[in-house]
């Protein structure tokens, strides 16, 4: 590209372009209600994540819920000291439902980041080298598809104290596969374009026909499992969680789950399962229905009404 | 007796922001026994047609009003029922695409047999019994009939589908493009059979086509389409002779002529009407030359001329002579009259001299191990070839010949592992080692397909500008070397199209974007390869005529690659025939226009439809399909399927003929001479049963 | 050697390789990490100088490591797996039963779903845009992408907590002491205790299915034979079947795919349900430090994971007429 600083006008015009992707990128979102209320659902989940902590009435761990007598509120249900009930524990469950988002939503952006960053790298460069690479890599996502994850995960967060980055990275570690595999086998089919042939003959090198030809055409794949990945690094966060190899020092949605499991009060204390059962559940749900919504769009074989 | 009367039928899409009005009032009828055409461009709603008739609309379409009555009955107002058991049994249908129109996963002979008794109960064996017939009756092998379709050709394949539309013998069969993507002797060969049997069987056709040739040659009667609209109609001897209407004129006019050059195909400029409001006016209004006040107002009704089986929808029918004689006249269409500078080809750029790609086929371990040597695959298998600055060579071949090969293994995207190799003075190996940069600057290749060689997220500006990155080339003037570019290929204003995206271009724009895009480094010398075949006609001929003019005033040397010998006819001067990844005639145009010498060349030539109904060719109809590329014969490797062939044939391989003169030789023993024609009669009566004789065809 | 022999030796040949590789992974977080567990093992206990010899030699764990790779490799890859120090058993007699709950609950499970949602999505591919196919995927989107626990927790909590209708925890009563598979799996008890997790099993597994089947047919829809068939008068249903029978293939590989996985368990559903199957088991392992027995199940599931792998290959192959078998397939 030229150096030469563009005139005023050209600038806007380039940024209305950009805009103008951007909008055709989400202009599924205005035909599919059901992606539109899983946009809302993800946005509060944001806010969650990001303020949840600091909105929380009460310390969730350190503090306990105490009634005017000044005795411990066990399980307690909604009420005016506890506008959502306690757990057997004496804790606030609204400060733990409201604290418990940010993890959560930490593992579930950088690992659903990483899962998707990682795979749509592997899967390019595999799918576009092809040869030896391509069967070195490909042998590498067979490895990780054999060994089987929720039992690797485990051994790992023995040996190490879990804490939340290193869960992230094992949850992005095992789960790039998914999206590699897919990003490969669209690479493939791209690179037998005629137009990627066509930017060979006019000279342009490996390198440069593999990021400005054939990547741009696999982004929205790679978009996709980027959404994908958010939603399983969430569950996959929260299922081990639940089974005791979350992060102790941080309250989380699945580490609550757990402790309402392992107290034997599910039969009764709906306010304790309820907020972070649903929470997680609306979370992972609407990544999906968005991400679907999204696949609609731009898998160009299921459109088929055109 | 009619048997089929369409009466006013329109059709329209809903798409998500916009109607489409894909077929306007469209009204026609055909006889018991008639064979009925329907010409058009794509988009003229010619395919839309067959789908309404067919109840095969997709779910977006409708029917919004009209009759269609077969056989007394209006098909409209049928149940699903009694539609589904009309289909086959009465209306049979042979589709667009042979190559994806059979299951893939079920045998061919299944898929006869599942029609068969969809409509009639009868017993597997009999079923089998009929399917083995049919195959009989299109030339195709019995014992085949358990084959799946991916083992037969894409000849074959279409042969399948005319035998599943034979099974019930049915009163009308409804051919949609039967031999679009098909070589033009393959297809030579099936429009024959579809003939033949369709004769035989005393059933109507309906043949849908673009190609008014197919039409002038098996059709009895024809209408014209236009944007949804009958432009004319009647039979074939009055609508292609003496054609009424401008749109008829410069669609004939725009097909280029293979014998000879004297006169050459003109274009019509512009592009098919937006269909996405009700026609008001005439529809071809805008492309037409005669056009005046009149035509903007109404869209003209069919009219009937007097005393002649010939309908014309123009407001100024009562000229047509006059616009007869202008339409021949590229400066009617405002098309500048290209000047016959008697071209002065310059110095040779590019040479090969037993230029030889092989593939390696793949082998298993073990005769790896045992040293055996590998197949091979020769898919250029040594052609010399020269082409000098300012000249278009043209190289024709059906596909599989090797031409494509050829073309990328000159533009060096293939190696090549044989041969000479020599361009701007300069080997092979110079550019291989270092100087691989100059030569993608100074050699460029526009490809097939107009709709896949663009990367749809450039910009016109990045596409046409990024070769300049590469090669840092006019690096200070970028822009206004894009700019320049677009307007040398014909798109103006350039500004316009500087930040539109391929999907916002119409076909011929985009190709048109191709090209510039191998322009925009001024090179010495450009690869075409088939880069017209997608483009309907009327677009062909603009492409045509501005790589000419290139060749003419930017000195550049052309090879073009096609299968389209009228095209190749009309844009080359020299001209290659290849077979198999050989070279087996090449010449001056004219001269093998006239005058062939090798038998393969006779059959191509005259394997082309002629659009003038009232003249016979004589059809040389070539027994088999080119053999297995990696088990070729060790002779002459036509003469399995050569007229003429003879021990000496199957011997030894003839070489081109070095000892004749430049400008014309031919790589067989017994080449035609001046008795061309009398040698294609001679080589019919040798084989009298030839055309009748199904089993025949079969390889 | 025919193509497909050769296809078949090199998937052969790369499914032993991975083999190997990941036994090798194993044996690397098992005992090269820092803080292996085998580390911990030794030091954790009270154990004086002597018995710490004992046991390091009763592991093995005094000889060399390249010594100990090789002997490792030669036991677990002739199936001979040790003795399980939770439990005091050969580690093949406590995998072996819980194996066998696993795989009681889990193939019934997988087989109904892939018939039923399959079925359904080419149904609901077929009526696209009905309200049965809309309803269809919001159902299935939320089963699919909703952890496993969560559901079996809501399942839990409405069936069996609300309704009473069958029992929240366990494969039989407490009071049941059953002897040999036959008199554990045929009874009423078994049968009661057994709906709740297999119901919750089979939604998990239907939202892969029903989305595969139904893209399948989406996508075949607009094919042109599809058209050819409808032009020789074919009903609907025979259309149906046509489009299904192409979208087959992916189907079946999925399937073999998944009946791989099958052999981890579904760790969390056997341990919201208390079943005592071998996910729920290597959970107990890897908390206790079992690591024999850790070692093997990890072992158990990894082969399983490539044999089905192999098995989708090669059934990819066989079934598809049109698959060209010359290069190696693996996406």
């Amino acid at each position: 590209m030229s150096t030469e600083t563009k005139p005023k006008g050209q600038l806007y015009k380039q940024f209305d372009r950009v805009r103008g992707i951007i909008r055709d990128q989400f202009e599924f979102l205005r035909q599919d209600r059901l992606a539109t209320i899983g946009i809302i659902v993800v946005a509060v989940f944001v806010f969650l994540g990001l303020f949840g902590p600091a909105l929380a009435p009460h310390d969730p761990i350190e503090h306990d819920v105490r009634n005017d007598d000044g005795q411990i509120l066990r399980l307690a249900e909604p009420s005016g000291e506890a506008v959502m009930g306690t757990t057997a524990f004496g804790k606030d469950v609204l400060s733990q439902f409201l604290a418990g988002a940010q993890p959560t939503f930490i593992v579930g952006l950088f690992g659903g980041i990483g899962t998707g960053a990682i795979g749509f790298l592997i899967g390019l460069v595999s799918g576009y080298y092809g040869g030896w690479v391509d069967e070195l890599l490909m042998r590498l996502t067979d490895l990780t598809f054999s060994l089987p994850f929720m039992p690797m995960a485990l051994l790992l967060l023995t040996f190490v104290t879990p804490n939340i980055w290193l869960m992230t990275a094992i949850i992005a570690g095992f789960l790039w596969k998914m999206p590699a595999r897919v990003v490969r086998s669209e690479v493939l089919s791209v690179r037998e374009r005629t137009f990627v042939k066509s930017a060979r003959a006019s000279g342009a090198s490996d390198l440069r026909t593999m990021l400005y030809h054939v990547a741009p055409n696999v982004l929205p794949i790679g978009f996709l499992y980027t959404a994908y990945g958010v939603a399983w690094a969430i569950a996959a966060q929260a299922s081990l969680a639940f089974l005791g190899f979350g992060d102790p020092t941080m309250t989380s949605w699945g580490r609550m789950l757990r402790q309402v499991f392992e107290s034997g009060n599910m039969r009764v204390a709906w306010w304790w399962v309820a907020p972070p059962a649903i929470g997680i559940a609306a979370i992972t749900t609407s990544v999906f229905l968005i991400g679907r919504a999204y696949e609609e769009v731009i898998n160009p074989e299921i459109q088929t009404e055109q | 007796m009619t048997l089929l009367d369409v009466e006013n039928l329109k059709v329209t899409y809903t798409t998500e922001d916009d109607t489409v009005h894909a077929v306007n009032d469209v009204s026609f009828s055909i006889d018991e026994g008639v064979n009925y055409g329907l010409a058009g461009e794509s988009g003229s709603g010619k395919s839309t047609i067959a789908e309404a008739l067919l109840g095969l609309l997709p779910g977006n379409g409708t029917v919004e009003r009209g009759k269609i009555t077969f056989n007394g009955r209006d098909i409209t107002s049928l149940s699903d029922t009694e539609r589904r058991d009309m289909l086959w049994e009465d209306i049979a249908y042979i589709p667009q695409s042979a190559m994806d129109s059979l299951d893939p996963v079920m045998s061919t002979g299944d898929q006869i047999i599942q029609a068969i008794q969809a409509h009639r109960s009868v017993s597997d064996e009999k079923a089998r019994s009929r399917v083995e017939e049919l195959f009989e009756i299109v030339g195709l092998d019995p014992d085949r009939i358990d084959d799946y379709p991916h083992e037969f050709s894409g000849g074959m394949r279409q042969r399948v589908t005319i035998a599943m539309a034979l099974a019930l013998e049915p009163d009308l069969i409804i051919a949609d493009e039967p031999t679009t993507g098909l070589d033009v002797i393959v297809q030579d060969k099936i429009i024959d059979k579809i003939l033949e049997i369709q004769e035989r069987m005393d059933s109507s056709l309906l043949l849908i086509t673009h190609e008014i040739g197919v039409i002038a040659e098996t059709c009895d009667e024809l209408s014209i389409l236009y944007g949804g609209k009958v432009m004319e109609q009647g039979s074939v001897d009055n609508v292609l002779v003496n054609p009424t209407n401008p749109y008829t004129m410069g669609l004939k006019n725009s097909f280029p002529e293979i014998d000879g050059s004297n006169e050459d195909a003109v274009a019509i400029p512009g592009s098919p009407p937006n269909l996405n409001h009700e026609p008001t006016a005439c529809v071809f209004k805008d492309r037409c030359p005669f056009a005046t006040d009149e035509c903007g107002d109404s869209h003209p009704d069919l009219v009937s001329l007097p005393n002649r089986n010939h309908r014309s929808a123009c407001h100024h029918v009562d000229k047509a002579a006059q616009m007869r004689r202008d339409a021949k006249n590229p400066e009617t269409w405002d098309i500048p009259e290209a000047e016959d500078t008697a071209t002065d080809t310059g110095e040779v750029v590019l040479e090969t001299d037993n230029l030889e790609k092989y593939y390696e086929q793949s082998q298993s371990l073990l005769s790896q191990f045992r040293g055996e040597d590998p197949d091979y695959v020769k898919a250029v298998d040594g052609v010399s070839l020269s082409v000098r600055r300012s000249e278009v060579v043209g190289i024709a071949g059906e596909s599989g010949c090797g031409k494509s090969t050829l073309g990328e293994t000159m533009a060096l995207l293939e190696d090549p592992t044989g041969g000479e190799f020599v361009f701007d003075g300069e080997p092979y190996e110079y550019y291989q080692n270092s100087n691989l940069e100059e030569f993608r600057r100074k050699v460029q290749i526009i490809f097939q397909d107009p709709f896949d060689s663009l990367n749809p997220r450039q910009t016109v500006r990045k596409l046409v500008g990024e070769p300049l990155t590469i090669h840092d080339y006019r690096s200070d003037e970028h822009e206004q070397a894009i700019i320049e570019t677009l307007e040398k290929v014909g798109l103006t204003p350039a500004e316009k199209f500087l930040d539109q995206y391929p999907h916002e271009l119409s076909g011929g724009q985009r190709q048109r974007v191709a090209v510039a895009k191998a322009l925009v480094l001024d090179p010495d010398f450009l690869i075409c390869d088939e880069p017209a075949s997608m483009l309907d006609v009327s677009l062909k001929v603009n492409l045509l005529n501005l790589l000419r003019e290139l060749a003419d005033t930017e000195d550049i040397g052309i090879v073009y690659i096609s299968h389209d010998l009228a095209s190749l006819m009309q844009v080359s001067d020299r001209l290659a025939i290849m077979y198999l990844g050989r070279i087996i005639e090449e010449g001056a145009v004219d001269r093998i226009a006239n005058q062939p010498k090798h038998p393969y060349t006779t059959s191509l030539l005259s394997a082309a439809p002629e659009k003038d109904p009232t003249t016979d060719r004589a059809r040389v109809l070539l027994d088999g399909e080119p053999p297995d590329p990696v088990d070729l014969p060790t002779g002459c490797k036509f003469a399995p399927r050569c007229p003429k062939a003879e021990e000496e044939c199957w011997a030894t391989e003839p070489a081109l003929d070095e000892s004749e003169d430049e400008d014309h030789r031919a790589a067989c023993y017994f080449p035609d001479d001046e008795t061309a024609e009398t040698a294609v009669e001679a080589s019919q009566t040798d084989d009298p049963d030839q055309s009748t004789n199904a089993g025949s065809l079969s390889d | 050697m025919s193509q497909f022999q050769r296809f078949l030796a090199k998937r052969l040949a790369i499914s032993i390789g991975l083999t190997l590789i990941a036994v090798s992974v194993i044996f690397v977080v098992l005992r090269l990490l820092p803080g292996s567990p085998f580390e911990a093992l030794v030091t954790s206990g009270n154990l004086n100088q002597q018995q710490i010899n004992e046991i390091r030699a009763l592991y093995g764990l005094d000889q060399p490591m390249w010594r100990q790779y090789i002997d490792y490799m030669v036991s677990i890859l002739t199936f001979q797996f040790g003795y399980s120090i939770l439990r005091s058993q050969p580690v093949w007699d406590v995998l072996e039963p819980r194996l066998v709950n696993t795989l009681i609950l889990l193939v019934p499970a997988l087989v109904t779903t892939a018939i039923l949602s399959s079925a359904l999505g080419m149904y609901a591919g077929w009526n696209r845009g009905s309200l049965l196919e809309k309803s269809s995927i919001i159902t299935t989107t939320f089963l699919r992408s909703t952890p496993v626990f969560i559901t079996a927790i809501f399942f839990i909590i409405v069936f069996a907590y609300n309704l009473e209708l069958v029992p929240a925890f366990g494969m039989r009563s407490v009071t049941a002491s059953p002897e040999g598979y036959v008199d554990t799996f045929l009874s009423i008890d078994f049968l009661h205790h057994y709906l709740l997790p297999f119901t919750v099993a089979v939604l998990y597994y239907s939202g892969d299915f029903l989305l595969l089947a139904r893209n399948g047919i989406v996508e075949k829809r607009g094919s042109e034979f599809l058209k050819l068939h409808k032009a020789k008068g074919l009903t609907e249903m025979q259309q149906l079947a046509r489009a299904g029978r192409n979208s087959m293939l992916p189907i079946l590989t999925y399937f073999a795919l998944r009946l791989g996985m099958i052999f981890q368990g579904l760790i969390l559903l056997e341990v919201v349900f208390g079943w005592p199957g071998i996910g729920r088991e290597l959970v107990l392992a890897i908390q206790q430090q079992d690591y024999p027995l850790v070692q093997a199940a990890v072992f158990i599931m990894a082969l399983a994971v490539i044999i089905a792998n192999l098995a989708a290959d090669v059934l990819y192959a066989y079934f598809d007429p049109t698959v060209s078998t010359g290069g190696g397939s693996s996406a």
